[in-house]
């Protein structure tokens, strides 16, 4: 798992910059497509925790967004609620830069059979 | 008359009286239904003795037996043997005679017994095999019923080895006959007394038993029709939400409408309806599902605990709970075995059902966990000062608790629908029958596991004989489970 916490790497960094005025969701859009999986959670959040180890029970390797410890994290927390219209923001999955969903949606997918070859087809999966 | 006649032929037979063993009621009444071959050895040996003692026709019979005065009723011991046994064939002659005409009416008045030669062995032991046929029942009646010495002439037509085996013996062993005999006579008695009180007991337990199995469940279906209403937060007995009351009702109703389902479609496999209808059938139940799974989830709303504790359900339910319910890759590792053959594909798919239940259990139960850790912390934590807020933070965390069941019950409503999709019409049907079947037997397990016998004043083989009284019932209400 990568965790884009507090990292202020080059690349980071240019984007929160580049994003000052950026609507949240637009960097939601350009950090999913950034890695094969993303995960926004928070890291107080115990489902968050369970999704995450979904994931890593399956041998994939995801890139996480802690929302409460990334610079204007609320802004997507808030856009995330408004775009799920759910009670809850995170976590929130996309594979392959295309938004899964909250939790009921990755499991329902899961257990449908769709979500390991959608895996397979963002290269988190080789197996 | 006739018995004249036999007299008058074989003259040197002396009148036989009857001789009946005489049985006080008393005896009659103690046997009930139980035979008892204690008692039946003890009184042919008795007799044995009592008849190489006594002169013949001391005693007059009991007037009860003598059913047909015109017919002597006589005994004769079997053919081979001792000397007695000669003397007295002639008489077993006409013992046969009367004895069989009780059976066989007026035919055999034409039977001449002058036709028969009693000194002709093998026409004898004719008779005497026709007697054992005719006679056994009488007699073994008769014997067993008798328990004091017998009177008047001859032994009894049985062929018993014992018997045969003191007949032969000689004046020495009587008197150790007497001894042995006897102690072992009073032990008979004794077990068979024992077993007998045994038997009663059993029966009785037994009884009882089911009488407070068809109570309970009287009991459990009138709580269920009212269901559990102890008006929630008054009363005395209130300590059950009115949330998890008004759930309660609700899966009462539910689960009567899935007995209802259960039937359909049931009776649509008997009946091989077309794949079209069943399927129209199997989507109603599979909406019917979805109801609980609905009704769950607002019931998470209100009262999450009751959902997670698992007091909606039986005691056995209960005991396979995870996450407020059933464990979804237990339910596909049950159907697998279940299951009619399946192609490849379907082989694969339910493959794939069970690992990725297993996986998002398995998420689950650690997401659970950890919140289960937090919350510890948070109690744990905190001094005195700050207690109230800590408590309210510790509040906020049991609100995630609602997430949890929800999402398991996501889980569990996806993989009934996985199994629908993965399997044919037909085999689908088959496969939800066998779910609800194998959950209204796990609900019936809980009713008998709730009544069964627990009374422990009868000895050990009574306890044995509780879990054989168990399986009984299970196997008598095996109704009760097709019905689920």
């Amino acid at each position: 798992m990568h965790y884009q916490a507090e990292s202020y790497g080059n690349y980071y960094a240019s984007t929160v910059r580049q994003s000052a005025a950026v609507d949240p969701l637009e960097r939601v859009v350009r950090l999913a497509s950034g890695s094969a999986v993303v995960i926004f959670s928070l890291s107080t959040c115990c489902m968050c925790h369970a999704v995450k180890r979904l994931f890593c029970g399956m041998g994939v390797n995801p890139t996480v967004y802690e929302l409460d410890l990334v610079p204007r994290g609320k802004e997507i927390e808030r856009a995330l609620m408004r775009v799920l219209g759910g009670g809850s923001s995170v976590p929130v999955v996309f594979v392959g830069g295309k938004l899964v969903g909250a939790m009921d949606r990755v499991m329902a997918s899961h257990i449908n059979g769709t979500l390991v070859p959608l895996l397979k087809e963002a290269g988190a999966l080789w197996l | 008359m006739a018995s004249h006649r036999i007299e008058s032929d074989l003259g040197h037979i002396p009148y036989a009286v009857p001789h009946i063993i005489h049985p006080p009621s008393t005896f009659i009444n103690q046997e009930g239904s139980a035979f008892d071959f204690g008692e039946l050895e003890e009184a042919i040996v008795l007799q044995t003795v009592n008849d190489t003692k006594q002169p013949l026709y001391t005693e007059k019979p009991a007037a009860t037996l003598e059913m047909f005065p015109s017919w002597p009723m006589r005994f004769h011991h079997t053919p081979r043997g001792s000397s007695k046994s000669g003397e007295e064939s002639t008489d077993s002659g006409s013992a046969v005679h009367a004895l069989s005409s009780r059976g066989e009416g007026s035919r055999l008045e034409l039977e001449s017994p002058v036709g028969r030669k009693a000194s002709s062995s093998s026409d004898h032991h004719q008779m005497i095999d026709q007697m054992h046929h005719l006679q056994i029942p009488q007699q073994l009646e008769v014997a067993s019923a008798s328990n004091s010495p017998r009177t008047g002439i001859s032994q009894p037509q049985l062929a018993r080895p014992t018997s045969e085996k003191r007949r032969g013996a000689g004046s020495n062993s009587e008197r150790m006959l007497d001894a042995k005999t006897l102690r072992r006579l009073a032990q008979n008695r004794e077990a068979a007394k024992k077993s007998r009180l045994r038997k009663k007991a059993y029966v009785q337990q037994l009884e009882s038993s089911r009488i407070r199995l068809s109570q309970l469940e009287q009991d459990l279906q009138r709580a269920r029709s009212q269901g559990f209403f102890m008006g929630g937060g008054g009363g005395a007995g209130g300590n059950i939400s009115s949330g998890a009351a008004i759930f309660d009702m609700e899966y009462a109703r539910w689960l009567e409408d899935d007995h209802k389902h259960m039937t359909e479609i049931r009776t649509a496999l008997q009946a091989h309806l077309s794949d079209g209808d069943l399927r129209v059938i199997l989507d109603g139940y599979i909406t019917h599902y979805d109801e609980i799974f609905r009704l769950k989830g607002v019931a998470a709303k209100s009262d999450v605990f009751h959902l997670i504790t698992g007091m909606w359900t039986t005691p056995a339910e209960r005991c396979f709970l995870w996450m407020g319910g059933f464990r979804p890759s237990e339910l596909v590792k049950m159907l697998t075995a279940q299951l009619d053959p399946l192609t490849e594909q379907q082989v694969m798919g339910i493959y794939n059902l069970q690992r990725s239940t297993e996986q998002a259990e398995g998420a689950l139960s650690q997401g659970l966990e950890q919140l289960q850790q937090s919350l510890t912390d948070t109690i744990a934590s905190g001094s005195v000062n700050d207690s109230m807020h800590h408590m309210a933070v510790a509040l906020g965390k049991l609100t995630n608790l609602e997430g949890f069941v929800r999402q398991a019950d996501n889980l569990r409503q996806q993989t009934l629908h996985q199994l629908h999709r993965v399997l044919t019409v037909r085999q689908a049907a088959r496969c939800f029958l066998v779910i609800g079947e194998y959950y209204g037997r796990l609900r019936a397990l809980s009713s008998l596991w709730a009544s069964r016998p627990r009374e422990t004043f009868i000895g050990d083989d009574i306890l044995c004989q509780a879990t054989t009284d168990l399986q009984m019932v299970q196997q008598s209400s095996q109704n009760h489970f097709s019905n689920f």
